[in-house]
């Protein structure tokens, strides 16, 4: 029986709720108006300002940086992250206790400082390639995320599974593949998500690590809102928005969403 | 202080499935009533109604005469103790034990004295300070014995107190509730899957299965007299037989079983017979021997298990497969054949289902 | 042998934070000590500058801000959300969630829209007649403080339902059972046990807030400038790198100090940790 609630609670989390969503629900007003400026409620509907995203050269250069730069990272966090994650958890007692702090310092470290950092002295001192650069520093940034994803679904994993396979006569490596890895899918799934989306956001690190030549998304919105004012931000925030909505069916078909307030 | 609780023909759900069926269960004054049963039984459910975390679909609930059916959980006055014993992590012993004090407004040195005197009855006053964490279980579970007793309850329910602690300390820990409840004379409701525990501890037990109570009696009754067979089997007779009697003569009625196996039965011994019957005997109430002469049920003798006592044979009849015990001195090989001799004491009749 | 094996699969990411990220940091850190005018020189020039002097104090009063209206909202829906059945329960979730997932950018801009000098709450106002020019929101600590209260509330609910799902009903029930009224249980018991994760998310938001660079350059621009938008601006406009690495270290330093601090605040007020 769940315990009742004062109506000027409930009111108060409506309230709070119409604030949360409210402000996105504009944006998708904004984006398809058939003004040349930003309003809401939209004058007319139009989806031209959605074809405007494609007509700007550096809108599509910076869609598709992003994406390179979320996959590439991405696919090196989970490829270094996993084997970690499963070091972490079974090899606890004879790994140092630092190891696991060290894997939460990049969230501890600002981002912009990372960001910052990496142009300093990698990008500038070594003359590394700035791509490079954007994809280390993104990558750094999203493993803490797989690691601790992929840590709590091996920590609900019974690890005398795994020897019970290797006691039947399974080598070692393809009792990971046949074994462990699909009791943590979900796991893998959500970590692959979390971070995909974290790199397709983020403006802290890739602000320093980008310039005329490069730059992602993110950043070609902030460089285009501060010169234009017209819908098409809000058509790309929409775009984006789809993306997260999608990427929200994928995790309540696999895993409920429930999962992502743990 | 303490009251009697009655609890009349309620009916609960859990959403659309149906968890108790007019149910009804007096309890006296000062008594102690176990309800006894598998999980899903209703046992817990019953608990939670008479506390006030769930509601009836229908019935009522009152404790002295006074209605609860309706009154929030806070307002009831029950004194429950918890499976998991459900301690404030944050609070000390001493403020775990004072906290239904605290709510009643009673403060300072009333609220220290009585605290303490209570710490002490449970042999807890030198661990007052320590948090509920620093507890073996066995404290722990007494610190949530005093929470519940020092607010003087007119009734007290455990829902499966001592099922987190190991044997010994069940054993010891039972007797040291028994102890308390009489001598505060605390009408009381225990929950507990534990036969033994139930039976060593209650003035009566009810034996619940699907929602409804199987029979509510004394433990010595229950033991000895189930009034059906489902509360025979669950007290441990292994051995229904089912028989139809084909001859009366005076005082001696006999009966037969499937595959013809005919025995004879004492009235003064059984009481009134039925027509058709169960009789119910444990495997001590049915004794292997192999004197083919005497009347019993004939049997091929199946595996053989050292009991201690005795020796126990898994026997092939044509009644069906049985449990029975032979002595020690008197080793009998599977395969051999035997015969099963019902000893009236430990045998009871069930009318059929 | 087992340690070996561990080494060899944790290795690669222990190496990729090693070189990628604590060696550029520290050299960052490191050279704000290697001056000519001294090892303390870039930070009494940072600590001389009375412009520097209020950017940090406005950082820290705006923060503090954002986070004290964030836990007060975000632990009152907390509650009601927890409490919530089943079905409702998800839906808030989600709508909780998915707030999160949208990035700071679309957020901001967002707010952009709303406080702007047409934007909806000016052109609103003016039509009822509440206001005769539209004011100025956009560019204030005010227009900061909102967006980013906006855009953490969402991780302090979902950190805060997290936590009170944790405290078992038992607790509550064995509160009621001895007498206490629902406000006393929410004082008594379920309060002092969400302490630790209120601290949790407090940390969160106030370093996240402390940290930030997108919402204070929309909504705060020149005139409301924040630590982040400071570094970027004195690397990237002025070129000064080793101001904006003085500000990087000031940064490190006090982030890193206040998760230590209240994570060890927290354990301690954490009794179901023993």
């Amino acid at each position: 029986m769940p315990t009742k609630l004062h109506p000027a609670l409930i009111g108060f989390t409506v309230l709070v709720f119409i604030f949360l969503v409210g402000p996105l629900i504009i944006v998708v007003g904004a984006a398809v108006s058939d003004t040349s400026y930003l309003t809401f409620p939209p004058h007319g509907l139009s989806l031209r300002w959605f074809e405007n995203i494609f007509a700007i050269d550096a809108f599509r250069r910076t869609i598709l940086t992003s994406l390179q730069v979320a996959v590439l990272a991405t696919f090196v966090a989970l490829l270094i992250g996993i084997p970690a994650s499963y070091a972490l958890n079974r090899y606890r007692i004879q790994l140092p206790g630092w190891l696991s702090t060290l894997f939460v310092l990049p969230v501890l470290v600002p981002e912009l400082v990372l960001g910052f950092s990496l142009l300093k002295n990698v990008a500038y001192q070594f003359n590394a390639p700035i791509f490079l650069s954007l994809v280390v520093g993104h990558t750094i940034l999203i493993l803490p995320y797989v690691i601790r994803v992929i840590s709590a679904s091996l920590a609900s994993f019974d690890f005398s599974v795994e020897e019970a396979a290797i006691s039947l006569g399974s080598p070692p490596l393809k009792t990971f593949f046949t074994i462990l890895l699909p009791n943590v899918r979900s796991g893998v799934i959500a970590a692959f998500i979390l971070a995909f989306i974290t790199s397709i956001n983020d403006v802290s690190i890739s602000i320093f690590l980008t310039g005329p030549g490069l730059s992602t998304l993110p950043i070609q919105l902030l460089a285009h809102m501060e010169q234009f004012f017209d819908p098409t931000v809000a058509s790309v925030s929409v775009l984006l928005m789809v993306l997260t909505v999608a990427v929200m069916a994928i995790v309540e078909r696999t895993l409920g969403l429930t999962f992502l307030a743990k | 202080m303490t009251k009697p609780l009655s609890i009349r023909n309620i009916t609960a759900h859990y959403g659309r499935t149906l968890v108790l069926e007019d149910l009804s269960l007096e309890v006296a004054e000062g008594e102690l009533v176990s309800l006894l049963g598998a999980s899903g039984c209703g046992k817990t459910t019953t608990l939670r109604l008479v506390a006030g975390f769930l509601q009836p679909t229908s019935g009522a609930i009152t404790l002295g005469g006074r209605d609860l059916t309706r009154l929030p959980a806070h307002q009831r006055d029950i004194g429950l103790v918890f499976q998991n014993y459900a301690l404030f992590p944050h609070l000390s012993v001493a403020d775990n034990v004072g906290f239904g004090l605290k709510q009643r407004n009673v403060t300072g040195d009333a609220r220290t004295k009585r605290v303490n005197a209570m710490l002490e009855r449970v042999g807890l006053d030198h661990l007052a300070d320590r948090l509920p964490a620093a507890l073996s279980g066995g404290q722990k579970q007494r610190v949530a014995l005093a929470r519940a007793l020092v607010i003087e309850p007119p009734l007290l329910m455990f829902d499966e107190p001592l099922s987190n602690l190991d044997a010994k300390l069940r054993v010891d820990m039972r007797v040291e509730i028994r102890q308390l409840q009489r001598a505060n004379g605390t009408t009381s409701v225990y929950v507990t899957h534990d036969q033994e525990e139930a039976f060593s501890i209650s003035d009566r037990v009810a034996i619940m299965h699907a929602g409804r109570i199987m029979q509510l009696d004394t433990p010595e009754n229950l033991y000895q007299r189930p009034a059906n067979a489902f509360v025979a089997r669950f007290v441990g007779f292994e051995n229904l037989i089912p028989m139809k009697v084909v001859a009366r003569d005076g005082a001696l009625v006999t009966a037969e079983a499937a595959g013809g196996v005919r025995l004879s039965f004492g009235l003064e011994q059984f009481g009134e017979i039925p027509d058709d019957f169960v009789l119910a005997c444990r495997a001590d109430g049915l004794t292997v021997t192999d004197n083919l002469a005497v009347e019993g049920i004939p049997a091929t003798l199946g595996l053989r298990t050292y009991l201690g006592r005795a020796y126990q044979y898994q026997c092939d009849t044509a009644a069906g497969a049985l449990v029975a015990n032979g002595p020690l001195s008197r080793v009998l090989q599977p395969g051999s054949a035997a015969k099963l001799v019902p000893v009236p004491e430990q045998c009871t009749i069930l009318k059929p289902e | 042998m087992k340690r070996f094996a561990g080494w060899t699969l944790a290795s690669p990411a222990t190496l990729l934070i090693l070189l990628g990220l604590v060696a550029p940091v520290a050299a960052t850190i490191y050279a704000t000590f290697g001056t000519p005018g001294g090892p303390f020189d870039t930070y009494q020039t940072f600590f001389a500058s009375s412009f520097r002097r209020t950017v940090l104090m406005r950082t820290i009063t705006i923060s503090l801000a954002v986070t004290a209206i964030a836990l007060v909202i975000g632990f009152i829906t907390a509650y009601v959300v927890s409490r919530a059945p089943g079905w409702l329960k998800s839906i808030l979730i989600i709508a909780a969630v998915f707030p999160l997932l949208t990035g700071v950018v679309v957020r901001s801009f967002a707010w952009l829209i709303i406080l702007g000098k047409n934007g909806i709450l000016n052109s609103t106002l003016t039509q009822l007649g509440l206001i005769a020019e539209p004011l100025q929101m956009l560019y204030t600590p005010g227009s900061v403080i909102v967006a980013m209260v906006y855009l953490f509330v969402p991780l302090m609910i979902l950190t805060l339902v997290g936590v009170l799902e944790a405290i078992p009903d038992d607790l509550i029930q064995a509160s009621a059972s001895l007498g206490a009224r629902p406000s006393a249980t929410f004082t008594q018991v379920v309060l002092p046990l969400a302490v630790p994760g209120l601290i949790v998310g407090a940390v969160l938001v106030f370093t996240g807030s402390f940290t930030s660079y997108a919402t204070p350059q929309l909504l705060g621009g020149e005139q409301v400038m924040m630590m982040g938008t400071l570094m970027y601006q004195q690397a990237m406009v002025t070129f000064d790198w080793v101001s904006a690495s003085t500000i990087a270290a000031v940064m490190v330093v006090i982030t890193i100090a206040i998760v230590l601090a209240m994570t060890r605040v927290a354990r301690r007020l954490n009794p179901m940790a023993v």
